[in-house]
Protein backbone atom coordinates (compact mmCIF):
# COMPACT_ATOMS: atom_id res chain seq x y z
CA UNK A 1 0.00 0.00 0.00
CA UNK A 2 1.25 3.47 -0.94
CA UNK A 3 2.44 5.97 1.57
CA UNK A 4 2.22 9.70 1.67
CA UNK A 5 2.52 11.99 4.50
CA UNK A 6 2.87 15.47 3.47
CA UNK A 7 5.25 17.80 5.10
CA UNK A 8 4.78 19.83 8.49
CA UNK A 9 7.01 22.56 10.06
CA UNK A 10 8.37 20.02 12.02
CA UNK A 11 7.91 16.76 10.59
CA UNK A 12 8.81 15.30 7.11
CA UNK A 13 7.56 14.52 3.81
CA UNK A 14 7.38 10.49 3.64
CA UNK A 15 6.14 8.51 0.88
CA UNK A 16 6.42 4.90 -0.49
CA UNK A 17 5.66 4.10 -3.46
CA UNK A 18 5.23 0.32 -4.98
CA UNK A 19 4.99 1.58 -9.12
CA UNK A 20 7.92 2.80 -8.70
CA UNK A 21 9.26 1.55 -5.69
CA UNK A 22 10.66 4.10 -3.73
CA UNK A 23 10.84 5.82 -0.21
CA UNK A 24 11.21 9.36 0.04
CA UNK A 25 12.25 11.18 3.52
CA UNK A 26 12.71 14.54 3.02
CA UNK A 27 12.83 18.00 5.34
CA UNK A 28 12.67 18.47 9.59
CA UNK A 29 12.11 15.76 12.10
CA UNK A 30 10.88 16.96 15.38
CA UNK A 31 7.62 15.33 16.24
CA UNK A 32 5.91 16.01 19.57
CA UNK A 33 5.25 12.18 19.43
CA UNK A 34 8.06 10.16 17.86
CA UNK A 35 6.23 7.03 18.20
CA UNK A 36 2.85 7.96 16.85
CA UNK A 37 4.61 9.78 13.89
CA UNK A 38 7.04 6.73 12.97
CA UNK A 39 5.33 3.74 13.53
CA UNK A 40 3.00 3.79 10.68
CA UNK A 41 6.53 4.34 8.52
CA UNK A 42 8.56 1.67 10.17
CA UNK A 43 5.45 -1.06 10.01
CA UNK A 44 5.16 -0.10 6.23
CA UNK A 45 8.84 -0.37 5.82
CA UNK A 46 8.37 -3.69 7.48
CA UNK A 47 5.83 -5.10 5.30
CA UNK A 48 7.71 -4.58 2.28
CA UNK A 49 9.04 -7.85 2.32
CA UNK A 50 5.91 -9.51 1.83
CA UNK A 51 4.45 -7.05 -0.16
CA UNK A 52 7.41 -5.98 -2.77
CA UNK A 53 9.70 -7.58 -4.39
CA UNK A 54 13.05 -6.30 -6.34
CA UNK A 55 14.70 -2.93 -6.13
CA UNK A 56 13.72 -0.64 -3.73
CA UNK A 57 15.30 3.08 -4.31
CA UNK A 58 15.48 5.69 -0.82
CA UNK A 59 16.29 8.53 -1.17
CA UNK A 60 16.46 10.48 2.64
CA UNK A 61 17.34 14.70 2.38
CA UNK A 62 17.14 16.10 5.63
CA UNK A 63 17.93 19.21 7.34
CA UNK A 64 17.39 19.05 10.74
CA UNK A 65 16.35 15.82 12.94
CA UNK A 66 16.37 15.31 16.62
CA UNK A 67 17.59 12.43 18.26
CA UNK A 68 14.59 10.36 18.92
CA UNK A 69 13.80 10.48 15.24
CA UNK A 70 17.11 9.40 14.51
CA UNK A 71 16.44 6.11 16.47
CA UNK A 72 13.48 5.67 14.71
CA UNK A 73 15.23 6.38 11.67
CA UNK A 74 17.27 3.54 12.66
CA UNK A 75 14.52 1.26 12.90
CA UNK A 76 13.42 2.37 9.01
CA UNK A 77 16.93 1.57 8.37
CA UNK A 78 16.49 -2.37 10.07
CA UNK A 79 13.35 -2.61 7.62
CA UNK A 80 15.36 -1.55 4.57
CA UNK A 81 18.56 -4.01 5.94
CA UNK A 82 15.43 -6.92 6.26
CA UNK A 83 14.11 -6.36 2.56
CA UNK A 84 17.34 -6.40 1.53
CA UNK A 85 18.00 -9.97 2.90
CA UNK A 86 15.12 -11.15 2.00
CA UNK A 87 17.12 -11.06 -1.48
CA UNK A 88 16.82 -7.84 -3.35
CA UNK A 89 18.36 -4.88 -3.82
CA UNK A 90 18.22 -1.60 -1.82
CA UNK A 91 19.85 1.77 -3.40
CA UNK A 92 20.44 4.44 -0.46
CA UNK A 93 20.88 7.75 -1.66
CA UNK A 94 21.40 10.46 1.14
CA UNK A 95 21.40 13.90 0.59
CA UNK A 96 22.88 16.57 2.53
CA UNK A 97 22.91 20.24 1.99
CA UNK A 98 26.37 21.07 0.61
CA UNK A 99 28.03 23.30 4.21
CA UNK A 100 25.69 21.03 6.74
CA UNK A 101 28.72 18.71 8.32
CA UNK A 102 25.69 17.49 10.68
CA UNK A 103 24.04 15.59 7.95
CA UNK A 104 26.43 14.68 6.24
CA UNK A 105 28.04 12.65 9.28
CA UNK A 106 24.99 11.46 10.35
CA UNK A 107 24.53 9.62 6.75
CA UNK A 108 28.39 8.18 7.35
CA UNK A 109 26.87 6.83 10.60
CA UNK A 110 24.03 5.15 8.87
CA UNK A 111 26.77 4.24 6.19
CA UNK A 112 28.71 2.63 8.93
CA UNK A 113 26.04 0.73 10.78
CA UNK A 114 24.37 -0.60 7.50
CA UNK A 115 27.27 -1.72 5.70
CA UNK A 116 25.60 -4.20 3.15
CA UNK A 117 23.51 -1.50 1.64
CA UNK A 118 24.16 0.41 -1.56
CA UNK A 119 24.59 3.31 0.38
CA UNK A 120 25.79 7.08 -1.23
CA UNK A 121 26.35 10.41 0.45
CA UNK A 122 26.10 13.53 -1.64
CA UNK A 123 26.30 16.65 -0.99
CA UNK A 124 23.63 19.31 -3.16
CA UNK A 125 23.73 23.25 -3.17
CA UNK B 1 9.98 42.02 42.84
CA UNK B 2 12.18 44.94 44.60
CA UNK B 3 12.96 47.04 41.40
CA UNK B 4 16.21 47.13 42.90
CA UNK B 5 16.30 43.22 42.65
CA UNK B 6 15.22 43.58 39.41
CA UNK B 7 18.21 45.78 38.61
CA UNK B 8 20.45 43.22 40.43
CA UNK B 9 19.24 40.87 38.03
CA UNK B 10 19.58 42.94 35.02
CA UNK B 11 23.04 43.53 35.83
CA UNK B 12 23.79 39.86 36.51
CA UNK B 13 22.60 39.22 32.94
CA UNK B 14 24.59 41.50 31.39
CA UNK B 15 27.54 41.10 33.27
CA UNK B 16 27.09 37.25 32.47
CA UNK B 17 26.43 38.51 28.61
CA UNK B 18 23.10 36.11 28.68
CA UNK B 19 21.15 36.85 25.27
CA UNK B 20 18.25 34.27 26.56
CA UNK B 21 17.20 33.33 29.95
CA UNK B 22 14.15 31.16 30.50
CA UNK B 23 13.22 30.04 34.10
CA UNK B 24 9.28 28.04 34.85
CA UNK B 25 8.05 24.80 32.81
CA UNK B 26 9.18 23.67 29.49
CA UNK B 27 6.95 22.59 27.19
CA UNK B 28 6.93 21.90 23.74
CA UNK B 29 5.21 25.06 22.59
CA UNK B 30 8.03 27.15 24.61
CA UNK B 31 10.47 24.76 22.93
CA UNK B 32 9.03 26.06 19.19
CA UNK B 33 8.49 29.58 20.13
CA UNK B 34 12.47 30.12 22.08
CA UNK B 35 13.71 27.85 18.89
CA UNK B 36 12.42 30.50 16.25
CA UNK B 37 13.73 33.66 18.00
CA UNK B 38 17.29 31.34 18.33
CA UNK B 39 17.19 30.69 14.36
CA UNK B 40 16.21 34.69 13.50
CA UNK B 41 19.38 35.00 15.90
CA UNK B 42 21.37 33.00 14.37
CA UNK B 43 20.43 33.66 10.88
CA UNK B 44 21.58 37.32 11.73
CA UNK B 45 24.99 37.05 13.31
CA UNK B 46 26.21 33.69 12.69
CA UNK B 47 27.19 30.89 9.37
CA UNK B 48 24.71 28.51 8.73
CA UNK B 49 27.31 26.13 9.70
CA UNK B 50 27.47 27.04 13.16
CA UNK B 51 24.15 28.25 13.54
CA UNK B 52 23.18 24.35 12.77
CA UNK B 53 25.32 23.48 15.67
CA UNK B 54 24.19 25.90 17.83
CA UNK B 55 19.99 24.94 16.85
CA UNK B 56 20.96 21.45 17.07
CA UNK B 57 22.52 21.27 20.93
CA UNK B 58 19.83 24.43 21.80
CA UNK B 59 17.23 21.66 20.85
CA UNK B 60 18.59 18.27 22.10
CA UNK B 61 18.73 20.17 25.63
CA UNK B 62 15.56 21.71 25.46
CA UNK B 63 13.77 18.29 24.49
CA UNK B 64 15.71 16.30 27.69
CA UNK B 65 13.74 19.54 29.91
CA UNK B 66 10.26 18.85 28.10
CA UNK B 67 10.73 14.94 28.69
CA UNK B 68 11.96 14.94 32.30
CA UNK B 69 9.57 17.92 33.37
CA UNK B 70 6.40 15.60 31.82
CA UNK B 71 7.73 12.76 33.67
CA UNK B 72 8.45 14.39 36.88
CA UNK B 73 5.94 16.75 37.13
CA UNK B 74 8.94 19.07 37.01
CA UNK B 75 8.50 23.15 36.67
CA UNK B 76 11.82 23.63 37.80
CA UNK B 77 13.33 24.28 34.23
CA UNK B 78 16.33 26.54 33.63
CA UNK B 79 17.42 27.92 29.64
CA UNK B 80 19.91 30.02 29.56
CA UNK B 81 21.86 31.50 26.65
CA UNK B 82 24.70 33.37 27.00
CA UNK B 83 27.21 34.86 23.94
CA UNK B 84 30.98 35.54 25.50
CA UNK B 85 33.60 36.79 22.31
CA UNK B 86 32.73 34.65 19.71
CA UNK B 87 31.39 31.35 21.81
CA UNK B 88 27.42 30.73 22.49
CA UNK B 89 27.07 28.38 25.58
CA UNK B 90 23.82 26.97 26.19
CA UNK B 91 23.12 26.41 29.60
CA UNK B 92 19.99 23.52 30.92
CA UNK B 93 18.61 22.88 33.70
CA UNK B 94 15.90 21.19 36.11
CA UNK B 95 15.28 19.47 39.14
CA UNK B 96 16.07 15.53 39.28
CA UNK B 97 16.04 12.63 42.46
CA UNK B 98 18.96 12.32 44.33
CA UNK B 99 18.51 8.82 43.09
CA UNK B 100 19.04 9.37 39.69
CA UNK B 101 22.21 11.40 39.84
CA UNK B 102 24.57 8.43 40.26
CA UNK B 103 24.07 6.65 37.08
CA UNK B 104 23.54 10.62 35.20
CA UNK B 105 27.00 11.51 36.79
CA UNK B 106 28.54 8.26 35.53
CA UNK B 107 27.59 8.84 31.67
CA UNK B 108 28.43 12.40 31.98
CA UNK B 109 31.95 11.77 33.23
CA UNK B 110 32.48 8.84 30.34
CA UNK B 111 31.47 11.70 27.53
CA UNK B 112 32.96 14.66 28.91
CA UNK B 113 36.49 12.57 29.03
CA UNK B 114 35.59 11.16 26.02
CA UNK B 115 37.49 12.31 22.77
CA UNK B 116 35.38 13.57 19.71
CA UNK B 117 36.15 10.44 17.78
CA UNK B 118 35.19 8.12 21.01
CA UNK B 119 31.92 10.20 21.67
CA UNK B 120 31.17 9.52 17.66
CA UNK B 121 31.85 5.52 18.44
CA UNK B 122 29.55 5.84 21.37
CA UNK B 123 26.74 7.53 19.16
CA UNK B 124 26.76 5.06 16.45
CA UNK B 125 26.10 2.39 19.22
CA UNK B 126 23.65 4.43 20.49
CA UNK B 127 21.58 5.15 17.57
CA UNK B 128 20.96 1.09 18.20
CA UNK B 129 19.60 1.10 21.48
CA UNK B 130 16.07 1.70 22.57
CA UNK B 131 15.92 1.98 26.51
CA UNK B 132 12.67 4.07 26.73
CA UNK B 133 13.34 4.76 30.49
CA UNK B 134 15.61 7.27 29.47
CA UNK B 135 13.29 8.78 27.10
CA UNK B 136 13.03 9.27 23.50
CA UNK B 137 16.26 9.66 22.68
CA UNK B 138 17.36 6.90 24.90
CA UNK B 139 20.53 8.93 25.74
CA UNK B 140 21.38 9.92 22.21
CA UNK B 141 20.81 13.48 23.30
CA UNK B 142 23.58 13.57 25.60
CA UNK B 143 25.68 12.22 23.15
CA UNK B 144 24.51 14.56 20.30
CA UNK B 145 25.21 17.62 22.45
CA UNK B 146 28.54 16.90 23.05
CA UNK B 147 29.34 15.62 19.62
CA UNK B 148 28.31 19.27 18.56
CA UNK B 149 30.31 21.15 21.50
CA UNK B 150 33.77 22.66 20.83
CA UNK B 151 34.56 21.87 24.26
CA UNK B 152 33.69 19.08 26.53
CA UNK B 153 30.67 19.16 28.27
CA UNK B 154 30.16 21.05 31.54
CA UNK B 155 27.72 19.65 34.58
CA UNK B 156 27.38 20.44 38.30
CA UNK B 157 24.41 19.48 40.97
CA UNK B 158 23.19 21.23 43.60
CA UNK B 159 21.74 20.32 46.54
CA UNK B 160 18.04 21.36 47.08
CA UNK B 161 17.16 19.12 49.57
CA UNK B 162 17.08 15.28 50.63
CA UNK B 163 15.35 13.64 47.91
CA UNK B 164 16.11 16.55 45.15
CA UNK B 165 19.09 17.97 43.27
CA UNK B 166 19.07 20.65 40.61
CA UNK B 167 21.23 19.49 37.80
CA UNK B 168 22.50 22.20 35.16
CA UNK B 169 24.14 20.98 31.96
CA UNK B 170 26.45 23.17 29.84
CA UNK B 171 27.69 23.23 26.52
CA UNK B 172 29.88 25.66 24.32
CA UNK B 173 29.55 25.97 20.78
Amino acid sequence: MNLHIAATDRTPEISLTYQPLKLLIQGESFPEDVSAFYGQVINAINSLQTQAKGELQVEMAMIYINSSSIKAMYRIFEGLDAYRKAGNQVEVVWKAEEDDDIMQELGEDFKDRFQELIFSIIQHG
Amino acid sequence: MELSHAIELRNSLRKNRVIMAYNGTVSDELMLTLADMLKTRLLAHDDSKRSKLIFSVFMEGVQNLIWHGKENDDDHGMILITEVGNEITILCGNRILKSETHDLKERLDRIAGADKETIRQMYRDGMAESGEHEGPGAGLGLLEIARRSTHPINYTFDDVDDRSVDFILSATI
